[in-house]
């Protein structure tokens, strides 16, 4: 039979894995492939094992040998293609193995797509892990069977899969290009798959797991020892970079050199910058010397492309500032840190001044205000904390001295300032050891300390459980608590001896304390051995934790915790309610309240409930909230934590439930409780079964839907619009509906009147309304508008927030002078303001309640939220900023009706057309009058300004409590 | 080569579209030399009409056995395990389906060398997993969507039962390529064949819209007359003829007249000429929630309609190159299935354009074509 791929398998001293790889080609669905073993001179008998591998399957395998050690894997993998006799080629590293159906795959691909080179997908096995771990290289590139036409068509595949082994090449290919690995440096792989990757006419990717490359992981601490060859390795990288690009250059390919430029700052230099902080003086500078005269050859513009601390290294790399580059690289390895003072120019934040500011490209690489570090709240912010000396006394005794990075000079210098150091074991800690501080001074941008620990008195750890001990520096300012840890730069730790300690089960488990260094760079300390009869007894321990026994007790330990997941899961919890909670009796009086799924106290469920409190109603009543504390909340109700027990207990027991989105879908409505659902806004987009989400369910999706749509029991509504589409599209039955209008809204009927007669056109502010104005530090001359935009969650997927679609500073230059902006983003956005417009435009997303601010805004901005159909109320100007509208209104789900022809205010789609609608509102505001009048009538009729009065009537009142 | 290929079905008859498939593929590989022998695995309730009686087919029929197996539940679990006839019932299974496996092991025992078996569904597979498969090359197939199979039991058992046959055929290189993610690096892919080729194309001279589906849920005929609600004010010398007929008849019609759609749309009912409809239409629309490869689409194309359709299915995506020789919509979305048929009734240069393309290009479904690639696959399977 013709050979249809040979495998060429390259090995260097690897005897015991060859026969395993050599096994899984021979094991290989398609039989028509034949193995060739390109031995590099092995010293360790590789070659008998080939030689033996070939005799037992002749015609199947091929044992070559080199004449000499090449020391790397071009020169065998380029032997071997010149004694391929395959129609195909692929590679194989003696210590990997090929998936069963890889050849078989490969070959159907390139047979149907004519392609020069097919790829799949390689999983990295790393064999010594206890779980077996699986990491998928770079699955996204493999989601799906492709054939590109050229790599330009997905640079991703070039810059990212840069491997040679997990493809398939047409032998012919290889030879008319004249494709070789590059022999005598390191990391050939990449140029060889660049060259092939541009010479290729056709290229097909498949899904298909097709390469197990085995990893050996060498252990999470990170030494300068085992760094400093890294030099050498970096080195040849900078040289293969080179060259790529010089190919490139050739080519024209200007778009792979972009993004291979931004995958640079992105991957290559974090990979090198993360280790950095521990490499020495003189490493760092061969680094830089290496780094930099590549670094210049970058295009300016992947800067943007980076994430902005990316870019700041880079930048701070190619200016050589170490003082400054280092914090840096610790926040590249820890995100979330704040690794230096900050400095605030001209209402902007900045990384760094160090001169670097004077030059506009520092001042554009350099400007961090997007990262929000000066609105963040002081206790979740974590600083670093630079370990300035390490010492022991021999005797167990460690003195250490640090100093805590204060940005922006957050921490003020009156502060009261208290800290102690705080040993925990990293997996299941039984106790905290704490080291009271010795001195903690401010001195400006830093905060100084000195502590000293007697770890070998007092430090008690159990030993086995607890291998690992993290150390951090709790520091209290005025009275908030933050926590940081103990970064380690450069050789500090070098000379550090291990610690003697007395673990509780026994000495014999471990006798020592090491310190180390973290992956993340951190101080922590490690249990080992060191007398002869602890070595032995920690052999001992190990083996039999890898044994049966501790197969054992592992499995006892994760079935506890998986009975414990049980029962609070929401399953368990499901059945829970309907089994036994809805059997409590019904308790008369009892009123549960949500707003939007428990995120706020507001809206008309909080507006029905004060209105209760007012009128002394004899009621228990409960409030759900969401996240972790429930901040804002009524005191003098019971609060109780969604999905938690006593919420479904309440539930369950209800007689009232009173919200405005919905309880959980999955808990049924007893009879006996009265559902009254306020909902939350006229409909502008198409909701319920219009809209195509639903449509498409099948019948019996779409009567579970109807199931829990039917537990409303009262329904509000504002309009007959509302009655056209909501009460329409939830199929609500007439006598469901409550034309009552709502709740919430009554507020700002009463601010209407109360608006005319006491001149809200003035703007003169009076009672709670200048309160709020106040406590928001908004002066009286200001006028002030809203911007508050509909949610946009999954168009952009963007995870670092929302983007304001205009250029505040722009705004407070141009009308900065005349108002106060207000920007609250929907609860599930957050918007980051800079500095610049402080006290010009104001973050209002944490407030819970939009009425007192829609009362407080003398024009409201928004796009397409319902907010909308309230503000109107108002008889306020209204700006109608729709700079999406044509995306929104065809490619999302659709409108009830175009807001082009029906809005009660100007509709502008640009930002400049924003700015001079803003500039003229008294024209927007008589211009609109009447549009504004027709738009109350038309979509808020009901509202009269006495909702809540008549609920309570309704469902409270009769003085029968 | 001639082959010797089995098909094992859940039934030799049974009523439904893998039936109709099996059939054509026996006649098509007989006729092409091949000696093909359909095996069901279990008689059925609800026979197909297969055109003649099956022993009168060009090709051998077997039933293993007339009665179905008893059912049974899981082993797992501790309530199975103490459930005492629970476990008779399944040991009766089991000893019932060793039975037929070793029918199974003979059949194929017997087969010459380059005898292929071709499992229709993975039920049957579970049967043909206890047979001795070592000569014979065995093909798994699954005539369902992805999506479609995920939310049934099958998801489990397809990823079971056919994860060492030699290849895993679905109906597109989507649907396979959502199978290998799933871990089965063995699936691929093979599209069914058109079921006839009208010899005359639709003149397109009537203003009509044409639907063709059991009315059933399935087929989304209620999200059909929502778009056309939308679609129809814009055409009023227009109308929509809606064939078939189902257990939702009564509910839709209902659903059309509070549309205020009587005017303009026409209950056809279920229809034995199929050909002879299609060439009274000018456009053809599909409106289901989910399908596999319809074939109602290959058979209005062939017809040289122009489509309109949702895409539910990697099936519709393949069948349709939107814009070239039909037009998608994405799924649920009756208002933009309402523009999809605004633009072609609106139009009639771009029908006659895409009618034609359609006509054209559902040629890669010839049934030439298949047996090609099939016989193709065959060879390719024994490298």
């Amino acid at each position: 039979m013709e050979t249809d791929i040979s495998v060429v398998v390259i090995v260097y001293n690897d005897a015991t894995r060859l026969p395993t790889a050599v096994s899984s080609v021979l094991a290989q669905t398609l039989r028509a492939v034949e193995v060739v073993i390109v031995d590099d001179c092995s010293t360790d008998g590789s070659y008998e094992v080939a030689q033996g591998l070939a005799a037992a399957h002749p015609g199947r395998v091929r044992a070559l040998r080199l004449p000499e050690n090449s020391g790397g894997c071009g020169a065998p993998r380029n032997h071997g293609i010149e004694h391929a006799r395959g129609r195909y080629v692929m590679f194989l590293d003696s210590d990997d193995e090929l998936e069963r159906n890889a050849c078989r795959n490969m070959l159907e691909a390139a047979d149907r797509s004519g392609a020069d080179l097919v790829s799949g997908l390689c999983v990295r096995v790393h064999v010594d892990s206890r779980h077996g771990k699986r990491v998928e290289w770079y699955p996204w590139l493999y989601a799906r069977t492709r054939t590109l036409d050229s790599i330009a068509e997905l640079p991703d595949l070039f810059v990212f899969d840069t491997l040679s082994t997990n493809k398939c090449y047409r032998r012919d290919f290889l030879l008319e290009h004249d494709l070789r690995f590059p022999v005598g440096i390191h990391y050939e792989d990449l140029l060889f798959s660049a060259r092939a990757y541009l010479a290729a006419d056709r290229i097909t990717l498949i899904p298909n797991r097709v390469y197990f490359w085995n990893v050996v992981e060498k252990g999470g601490e990170r030494s300068i020892s085992n760094r400093r060859h890294e030099i050498a390795n970096f080195a040849h990288r900078m040289e293969i970079h080179r060259r790529i690009d010089e190919l490139l250059a050739e080519r024209g390919q200007e778009e792979l050199k972009f993004r291979k430029d931004v995958k640079f700052l992105k991957h290559d230099l974090v990979l090198h910058l993360r280790d950095l902080p521990l490499l020495d003086t003189e490493y760092r500078h061969r680094f830089a010397e290496l780094a930099r005269p590549y670094i210049a050859t970058l295009d300016p513009a992947a800067y943007e492309e980076a994430q902005p601390i990316q870019a700041v290294c880079a930048y701070l790399l190619d200016r050589e500032d170490w003082e400054n580059l280092l914090p840096a690289a610790d926040t590249l390895t820890n995100r979330d840190k704040i690794s230096v003072p900050l400095v605030e120019r001209e209402g902007r934040i900045y990384w760094c001044d160090a001169g670097h500011l004077a030059d506009p490209e520092g001042r554009r690489i350099l400007d961090v205000t997007d990262e929000g570090y000066h609105v963040r709240p002081l206790p979740s912010m974590f600083l670093r904390n630079r370990l300035t000396t390490y010492e022991d006394d021999g005797r167990g005794t460690i003195r250490l001295t640090g100093r805590v990075v204060n940005p922006l000079g957050r921490i003020a210098p009156g502060a009261r300032l208290r800290g102690q150091l705080e040993f925990r074991a990293r997996r299941r800690s039984l106790r905290t050891f704490r080291f009271p501080l010795r001195t903690l001074d401010h001195t400006g941008e830093f905060i100084d300390w000195a502590a000293e620990a007697d770890l070998a008195g007092r430090l008690r750890p159990l030993g086995v459980i607890d291998a690992v001990w993290d150390v951090r520096l709790v520091l209290e300012v005025d009275g908030e608590r933050l926590r940081t840890r103990l970064s380690v730069d450069g050789p500090l730790l070098d000379r550090a001896e291990r610690l003697r300690v007395r673990p509780r089960l026994t000495r014999l488990v471990a006798d020592r304390l090491e310190p180390h260094v973290s992956r993340r760079g951190h101080l922590s300390f490690v249990l080992t051995s060191r007398g002869p009869a602890a070595r032995r007894a920690r052999q001992a321990v190990d083996a039999a934790v890898a044994g049966r026994a501790g197969d054992l007790a592992r499995a006892g330990v994760r079935g506890a915790r998986k009975a414990r997941r049980r029962v609070d899961s929401g399953d368990t919890k499901i059945r829970t309610y309907h089994a036994a909670l809805l059997k409590l009796p019904v308790r008369k009086g009892l009123v549960v309240f949500e707003s939007h799924l428990g995120k706020q106290y507001s809206d008309s469920p909080r507006a029905i409930y004060e209105e209760m409190r007012r009128r002394g109603i004899d009621f228990e009543p409960v409030w759900s909230y969401a996240g972790r504390k429930p901040e804002g909340f009524p005191a003098d109700a019971t609060l109780v934590r969604r999905w938690s027990w006593p919420y479904l207990r309440a539930l369950a027991q209800a007689e009232f439930w009173i919200d405005n989105q919905g309880f959980p879908l999955k808990l049924t409505k007893r009879p006996e409780t009265t559902y009254l659902q306020t909902w939350h806004g006229s409909a502008l987009k198409r909701m319920g079964f219009d809209e195509p989400r639903h449509k498409l369910q099948s019948r019996p999706e779409q009567e579970r839907y109807q199931q829990v749509l039917d537990r409303f029991d009262h329904f509000l509504i504002r309009s007959e619009h509302d009655v056209r589409t909501l009460a329409r599209a939830l199929r609500l039955r007439e006598e469901v509906l409550l034309r009552t209008g709502y709740p919430r809204n009554d507020a700002l009927v009463a601010g209407r009147s109360a608006g005319h007669s006491a001149g809200h056109r003035t703007g003169h502010r009076t009672g709670r309304t200048a309160e709020l104005a106040a406590e928001l530090g908004i002066p009286e001359d200001r006028r002030v508008l809203l911007y508050a935009p509909t949610f946009r969650g999954g168009t952009s997927g963007r995870a670092r927030g929302f983007e304001l679609p205009f250029d505040v500073e722009e705004f407070t230059r141009r009308l900065g002078d005349r108002y106060v902006l207000l920007v609250r983003s929907h609860y599930l956005d957050h918007v980051v303001l800079p500095p610049s417009v402080r006290g010009r435009v104001l973050d209002v997303t944490g407030h819970h309640d939009i009425t007192p601010l829609l009362l407080l805004a003398d024009a409201l901005v928004t796009d397409y939220s319902s907010v909308m159909f309230d503000y109107a109320l108002l008889d306020r100007p209204m700006l109608f900023y729709a700079y999406d509208w044509e995306e929104y209104a065809n490619e999302t789900r659709g409108t009830y009706f175009d807001l082009r022809e029906h809005a009660p205010g100007p509709f502008v789609e640009t930002e400049e057309a924003l700015f001079s609608a803003l500039a003229d509102l008294k024209a927007a505001d008589t211009e609109y009058a009447a549009a504004r009048h027709r738009f109350v009538t038309e979509y808020g009729e009901y509202d009269r300004g006495d909702a809540a009065r008549t609920i309570v009537d309704m469902f409270f009142g009769g003085g029968r409590r | 080569m001639s082959r010797e290929i089995f098909f094992v079905c859940n039934s030799v008859d049974e009523l439904g579209g893998v039936t109709t498939w099996t059939h054509q593929m026996a006649r098509l590989f007989t006729e092409r030399g091949h000696r093909v022998h359909v095996i069901g695995i279990t008689g059925t309730d609800v026979p197909q009409d297969l055109g003649s009686p099956l022993a009168e087919l060009p090709y051998a029929t077997t039933t293993l056995s007339e009665t179905r197996p008893p059912k049974a539940g899981p082993s797992r679990g501790l309530r199975a395990k103490v459930n005492v006839a629970e476990a008779r019932r399944r040991s009766a299974r089991e000893a019932g389906m060793r039975e037929q496996a070793a029918k199974l092991t003979a059949l194929f025992r017997a087969a010459g060398e380059g005898a292929v078996v071709i499992v229709t569904q993975v039920w049957a597979m579970e049967w043909v997993a206890l047979a001795d498969t070592t000569g014979p090359t065995v093909i798994g197939m699954s005539h369902e969507s992805y999506e479609y199979s995920r939310a049934t039991s099958r998801f489990r058992r397809v990823k079971e039962f056919y994860r060492d046959v030699d290849r895993l055929l679905l109906l597109t290189q989507e649907d396979a390529d959502l199978w290998i993610l799933q871990g089965l690096d063995n699936a691929g892919f093979m599209p069914n064949p058109l079921p006839f080729w009208p010899e005359r194309p639709s003149p397109r001279e009537e203003k009509a819209v044409l639907s063709m589906g059991r009315l059933a849920d399935q087929k989304g005929i209620d999200m059909l007359l929502d778009a056309w609600s939308e679609a129809a004010p814009l055409h009023p010398d227009w109308t929509l003829k809606i064939y078939g007929s189902g257990e939702d008849e009564e509910t839709l019609r209902k659903q059309c007249t509070s549309l205020g759609l009587d005017g303009s749309v026409r209950w056809m009912g279920s229809t034995s000429d199929v050909p002879g409809e299609l060439r009274t239409g000018s456009v053809f629309v599909q409106s289901s929630r989910g399908e596999g490869f319809p074939l109602a689409l290959l058979e209005a194309m062939a017809t040289a309609l122009p489509c309109a359709a949702f895409d539910c299915a990697p099936g519709v995506r393949e069948i349709i190159r939107d814009g070239e020789d039909g037009l998608l919509a994405s799924l649920g979305n009756t208002t933009e299935l309402a523009r999809r048929l605004d633009e072609l009734m609106s139009d009639r240069a771009l029908r006659d354009r895409m009618g034609e393309a359609a006509r054209r290009n559902v040629r890669r479904y010839g049934t030439d074509e298949t047996v090609r690639r099939w016989e193709e696959l065959f060879a390719f399977l024994e490298r």
